[in-house]
């Protein structure tokens, strides 16, 4: 009888384990705990000038990084940023972003939780020997205020630029009894590659303060950076800048006009794209008051002003997660829709720089979380890079023209 | 008997976590359950908040909500932890208590897969949050982005000509 029992206890006590252990995995986003890429959560891609795939993830409270010389087929062994795991910030919007120049040096930046109250830091870290090793991540500006969001960006001159979102100035306005609205953006730009950035300069005050950024280039110096801003009366609509030169922000012109009145974290940033005729390519997502959903428009005045905004994919089917990339071979944008089952990446293209675009069709799907879909070019050749938990990473060549 | 006593035991122990989870000041929020809330509270006004620890507009609407439900204690609400970032369940139980919100029918998103959980929930949603959804008595639902303003809240529970026992009647005052 007494063994009996002590069976049944043991069982009841296997049972509860083995479904603690199921809803952990459950609960969460990865598939599993550990470094590997099949346990990313964000995967970021990026092609070296010699064509070699770069992968950098997030995946077990580490940044790794592994290079494909097949487009995705087999990866290299991977190497950690930091050997000692990372509050890395998992918003939905924060990935590590990641450039590789024509010298090989590998530029990684990201944002980690420096605090209970999820304020972040952002550490930069590079490689000299082909990824080989890193330096110990340090951060990228000296302030102590909340910075999240890093993007970077390869300027055609090897130059490194780098744009976050920094609370520094909301921290200053309250000390002073002064209101001020979310988050500011900054600027760095490195000259070797990564290794070290120059002093932290403002573009604009006032922006969202938790959703990602993009950055393209207009010409050589001349980065464009596309993000949510927040106009008066709250309103968290799309604006632009691009740079004269690599000190010199230009004006801040507004994308378009959604009226997205709020004083909610949207999590949900834009896309930029820059085509070689120079035609300026956003995507973003807007709950405005005159319309919701996703949406791209076109500028070929440099960023001044931009075309009526063209509405993409199907809102009750939360549509998300816009992504544009231009190049040789046409425009095209990503998106994820889901039906209530699963989750379906959308592309449209366009071959006349985003004055038509093909009917929506879908490239990859799945039945569990993802990550945001991604483009990554080489030349001209474009890939879907797309992390799933049920399926683990794609990489995908999108092969037919527009 | 002692047979007996040991069948009763294992049965317990077999059953316990779902009769825990009935108590649970924190429950877990799966597939399946925005329409089980929905089945719990038919034929009821109610009010449904979607909050996150990191979500700062939350910080200053959480409190605000917890003085309303101090204040008409006959009123069904209904808090959901909807937050993008996973939140460790003593953060949002400790925001909950501090809010006056101990009480309240508490749930935490509880699947990895938030896209699902969303899209039964409301398929344009894409997780903003602080938002609000006041769930009519005939299952008309009226969706408040950001911060709710508790007095069209406390007009809307009004329109819904709730009983008005002493303990349900809605309070006029601030």
């Amino acid at each position: 009888m007494i063994r009996t029992a002590a069976v049944a206890a043991i069982a009841l006590f296997l049972q509860g384990a083995a479904n603690a252990q199921m809803s952990h995995h459950h609960a969460s986003e990865a598939a599993c705990d550990t470094t590997e890429l099949r346990c990313a959560t964000k995967v970021t891609p990026a092609f070296a000038p010699d064509g070699t795939l770069w992968l950098a993830w997030m995946a077990g409270g580490r940044i790794s990084v592994a290079r494909s010389r097949d487009h995705g087929k087999t990866f290299s062994t991977p190497v950690a940023v930091f050997d000692q795991p990372l509050k890395l910030d998992w918003g939905p919007d924060a990935r590590p972003s990641m450039i590789v120049d024509r010298q090989n040096r590998i530029a990684i930046a990201f944002s980690i939780f420096r605090d209970k109250n999820f304020n972040g830091e952002v550490l930069y870290t590079h490689s000299v020997d082909e990824g080989r090793s890193f330096n110990k991540p340090a951060p990228i500006t000296p302030g102590t205020e909340s910075q999240r969001f890093v993007q970077l960006a390869l300027d055609g001159d090897g130059s490194v630029f780098a744009a976050w979102i920094d609370k520094r100035n909301r921290v200053r306005a309250s000390a002073d009894n002064q209101s001020y609205n979310g988050a500011a953006l900054f600027f760095a730009w490195s000259k070797d590659g990564g290794g070290t950035y120059s002093e932290t300069r403002l573009v604009k005050d006032n922006t969202c303060e938790c959703c990602r950024i993009a950055v393209a280039f207009a010409g050589s110096g001349r980065p464009a950076v596309l993000f949510r801003n927040i106009f008066p009366g709250s309103v968290r609509d799309h604006a632009i800048v691009t740079f004269g030169d690599p000190t010199a922000p230009g004006e801040i012109h507004r994308v378009s006009h959604d009226g997205w009145k709020t004083d909610a974290c949207p999590h949900q940033g834009p896309s930029l794209a820059i085509s070689p005729k120079g035609t300026y390519h956003a995507v973003w997502f807007t709950s405005g008051e005159a319309r919701r959903g996703l949406f791209h428009a076109r500028s070929t005045d440099g960023g001044q002003t931009f075309s009526e905004p063209m509405a993409i994919g199907r809102p009750d089917r939360n549509a998300s997660r816009p992504y544009v990339l231009a190049n040789g071979s046409g425009a095209t944008i990503v998106w994820k829709e889901f039906d209530g089952e699963k989750t379906t990446v959308k592309l449209i293209r366009s071959g006349d720089d985003g004055k038509s675009w093909s009917q929506p069709r879908d490239i990859a799907a799945t039945t569990d979380a993802s990550d945001h879909p991604l483009l990554v070019g080489n030349g001209s050749e474009v890939f879907l890079s797309w992390m799933t938990k049920a399926d683990g990473y794609h990489i995908t060549q999108i092969k037919d023209a527009p | 008997m002692r047979r007996l006593s040991l069948v009763a035991f294992v049965l317990v122990c077999a059953f316990l976590p779902q009769g825990l989870a009935a108590q649970d000041p924190l429950r877990a929020f799966q597939r399946g359950s925005w329409q089980a809330i929905l089945n719990a509270h038919a034929g009821r006004p109610m009010m449904v908040n979607f909050w996150g620890v990191t979500c700062g507009p939350c910080k200053v609407e959480l409190p605000l909500l917890g003085k309303f439900v101090t204040d008409n204690p006959g009123v069904d609400v209904v808090t959901v932890n909807a937050d993008l970032v996973p939140n460790a369940r003593e953060a949002a139980l400790s925001m909950l208590r501090k809010a006056g919100l101990s009480s309240t029918e508490n749930w935490t998103f509880s699947d990895g897969f938030v896209e699902r959980l969303r899209y039964e929930i409301d398929p344009a949603w894409q997780g903003d949050i602080p938002r609000t959804m006041l769930i009519a008595r005939d299952g008309k639902i009226t969706t408040i982005e950001g911060i709710v303003e508790l007095s069209k809240v406390r007009e809307w529970f009004a329109s819904q000509a709730i009983e008005t026992s002493p303990e349900s009647t809605l309070q006029t005052h601030d």
